[in-house]
């Protein structure tokens, strides 16, 4: 650990007690926050994904042109004139119908973020709930939720998420719901993993013994403990979401024109290639690779940082 | 083992009829017929039609229907957009092709997966090992859907080695950039748990014993090391096949090479719900039957495991 490190918390400690703590206890927390700082290459792509979201949010004011927008100009000689350029405002070039690639790849980047985040959320509340209660309960009720699991499991998911996007109509807010809900089963073996070894500390047991509710154990006492694990496992999800979205989104059937995201932005680069318009590949391929390399030093740096066992 | 066998096929088949029942149910909630058109048709003729495939009687009697002539007679029923087509004829025309690429995927990622991550474990901190360590992690970051392209630009159109799509009854240049583009992220998943699982089997006592009765290395890794060190990869073996059905959809549809995957995107593309459904349930089916046999596998080959 760097001097410097140590003197930061050193600081920190004296600013928040107002005298200097000399018992040295640290939290679990402070514990790994030190860990995780120390780790350079999730660091960096903190920094890295921290800058990817000021793109998404502020890229925009930059750009000369609007994601739908056509410049008319440039329709039909894309390939001669609709490369990367600061004179005509498009900074990445145009696609094959004269919009600024630019804009598009601020909005792709922003709708694969968020699947990505809002997916790995909603199969982190259902799959972490599920989970919990499955192993606080036990017994039969265990046995069938979990055999649940084991049948939803071994069912091509991807094909499934196919059906519902067709059946219900091909939209963003699906493909949040299908992919939250489809990849929530391997966060609730986890959390029922944990739950199981949780369960019988002593303060769960002394809750029971005061009379609380399964219920208000569950919520109070067993899912602020899981917390660790299931983050860092969300934070792993996170790039998974966005592959999966990209995935549907390069075969067509993802997000609707004139919306896009990254997946679907790569499938018209890969369709335009043989055009010689390769930056109309290429930016969006290099944004895509960098979020999921970010994604996942940063889920990596989290678990060496929480999970107890690597240390 | 009869017991565990039997167990474990008492999930396999309710979880194939769930997959039926709820993909039944979901074309049947869907919104438009398999018979609307522009023009409106006359009520009795839409009555008869419907009669016709038996879609006027209950959901419940349909299902009924539909899964009876799956089980006795392998039947998926008709396609709605190529009319004169089954669903059984698409997939016979569709399967052979992914199935080719997909066998040689497969292959292609176990054995260079498990080569590579046990050269690495065997040269452990050299050269090799960053290699493998490098490329197991750049290929987290390269599905398929990323890579394809990427191939086809490199070696179709600027190295001009390799056709970028067709199939051409299975001719081998045409296999080769479908079979990397399927296998590498697989290749790279398998090559970093077998350099994980190798690395701790290494490090166990009775290889240390091995070592001290003066074996040699060879002839460690392969008679005592690799057993214990396969289990984990084989136990992986059961996503890979899922990724492979998953992935050769955006093969098929990338490369053109008109396997099943192409007619899957098509059909979702134009509510051609049999098809569709007969798919996702052949996929299903495969699925849940590769994976019993990789759970016996695995139960043959670790003593450990009590059924």
């Amino acid at each position: 650990m760097s001097p410097l490190l140590f003197g930061r918390r050193t600081i920190r400690a004296l600013t928040t007690t107002g005298a200097p703590d000399t018992s040295g206890g640290r939290s679990l927390w402070q514990d790994a926050r030190g860990r995780f700082v120390c780790n350079r290459a999730a660091m960096a792509s903190l920094a890295i994904l921290c800058v990817l979201v000021l793109f998404v949010l502020f890229g925009d004011f930059l750009a000369a042109w609007s994601n739908e927008e056509i410049d008319w100009a440039m329709l039909g000689n894309v390939a001669e004139e609709g490369g990367p350029s600061f004179a005509n405002g498009h900074y990445f070039g145009v696609d094959e119908l004269g919009r600024d690639l630019y804009a598009r790849t601020v909005q792709g980047t922003g709708i694969s973020l968020m699947v990505g985040v809002l997916g790995a959320l909603v199969s982190m509340v259902v799959g972490t709930l599920y989970g919990a209660v499955a192993g606080y309960l036990g017994g039969a009720v265990d046995n069938v939720m979990m055999r649940i699991v084991d049948v939803l499991m071994a069912i091509p998911y991807m094909f499934v998420l196919i059906v519902f996007m067709v059946v219900f109509g091909r939209s963003i807010l699906m493909l949040f719901v299908g992919i939250g809900l489809i990849s929530w089963l391997d966060m609730a073996r986890i959390a029922r993993g944990q739950t199981l070894s949780i369960k019988n500390r002593d303060f769960v047991e002394a809750a029971v013994a005061i009379g609380v509710r399964p219920g208000r154990i569950i919520l109070r006492h067993i899912i602020p403990n899981l917390l660790g694990v299931v983050v860092v496992y969300a934070t792993l999800l996170v790039p998974s979401m966005i592959i999966y979205e990209s995935f549907i989104s390069f075969l067509g059937l993802g997000v609707q024109e004139p919306d896009t995201s990254l997946g679907a932005l790569i499938s018209d680069g890969a369709s335009q290639m043989q055009y010689g318009t390769l930056w109309q590949l290429l930016f969006p391929l290099s944004f895509f690779v960098t979020t999921l390399f970010a994604f996942f030093f940063v889920g990596d740096g989290l678990r060496d940082a929480l999970d107890p066992r690597d240390r | 083992m009869i017991y565990y066998v039997a167990r474990r096929l008492a999930v396999a088949v309710p979880t194939l009829l769930i997959l039926i029942i709820v993909s039944y149910v979901l074309m049947y909630a869907a919104p438009g017929g398999p018979f609307d058109t522009e023009r409106t048709l006359p009520p009795e003729v839409m009555a008869n039609l419907q009669h016709k495939y038996g879609l006027d009687q209950p959901l419940v009697v349909q299902i009924w229907r539909y899964v009876v002539s799956i089980v006795t007679e392998f039947d998926f029923g008709p396609s709605f957009q190529y009319t004169d087509q089954t669903v059984n004829d698409i997939i016979r025309q569709g399967f052979p092709v992914t199935l080719t690429y997909g066998a040689w995927s497969f292959l292609v990622a176990v054995l260079a997966g498990v080569s590579l991550g046990i050269a690495a474990a065997v040269c452990h901190n050299t050269f090799l090992d960053y290699l493998c360590v490098g490329v197991s992690v750049g290929a987290q970051v390269l599905p398929n859907f990323v890579l394809a392209p990427v191939l086809t630009l490199v070696f179709t159109l600027w190295l001009a080695w390799l056709p970028g799509g067709g199939w051409q009854g299975g001719h081998w240049p045409y296999v080769v950039l479908p079979v990397i583009a399927l296998s590498t992220s697989f290749m790279a998943s398998i090559a970093r748990m077998t350099r994980s699982s190798m690395l701790e089997a290494l490090n166990a006592d009775f290889i240390r014993t091995a070592r001290a009765k003066g074996l040699p290395m060879r002839r460690i890794v392969i008679r005592h090391a690799l057993k214990p060190a396969m289990l984990p990869v084989i136990s992986y073996l059961g996503p890979t096949f899922v990724g492979m059905i998953t992935g050769s959809v955006v093969i098929d549809v990338f490369f053109a090479t008109g396997g099943i995957g192409q007619f899957f995107v098509n059909s979702a593309l134009n509510r051609d719900y049999p098809v569709i459904m007969g798919i996702t349930i052949l996929a299903g089916a495969l699925t849940i039957a590769f994976n019993l046999v990789v759970d016996l596998l695995y139960a043959w080959l670790d003593p450990r495991i009590r059924y």
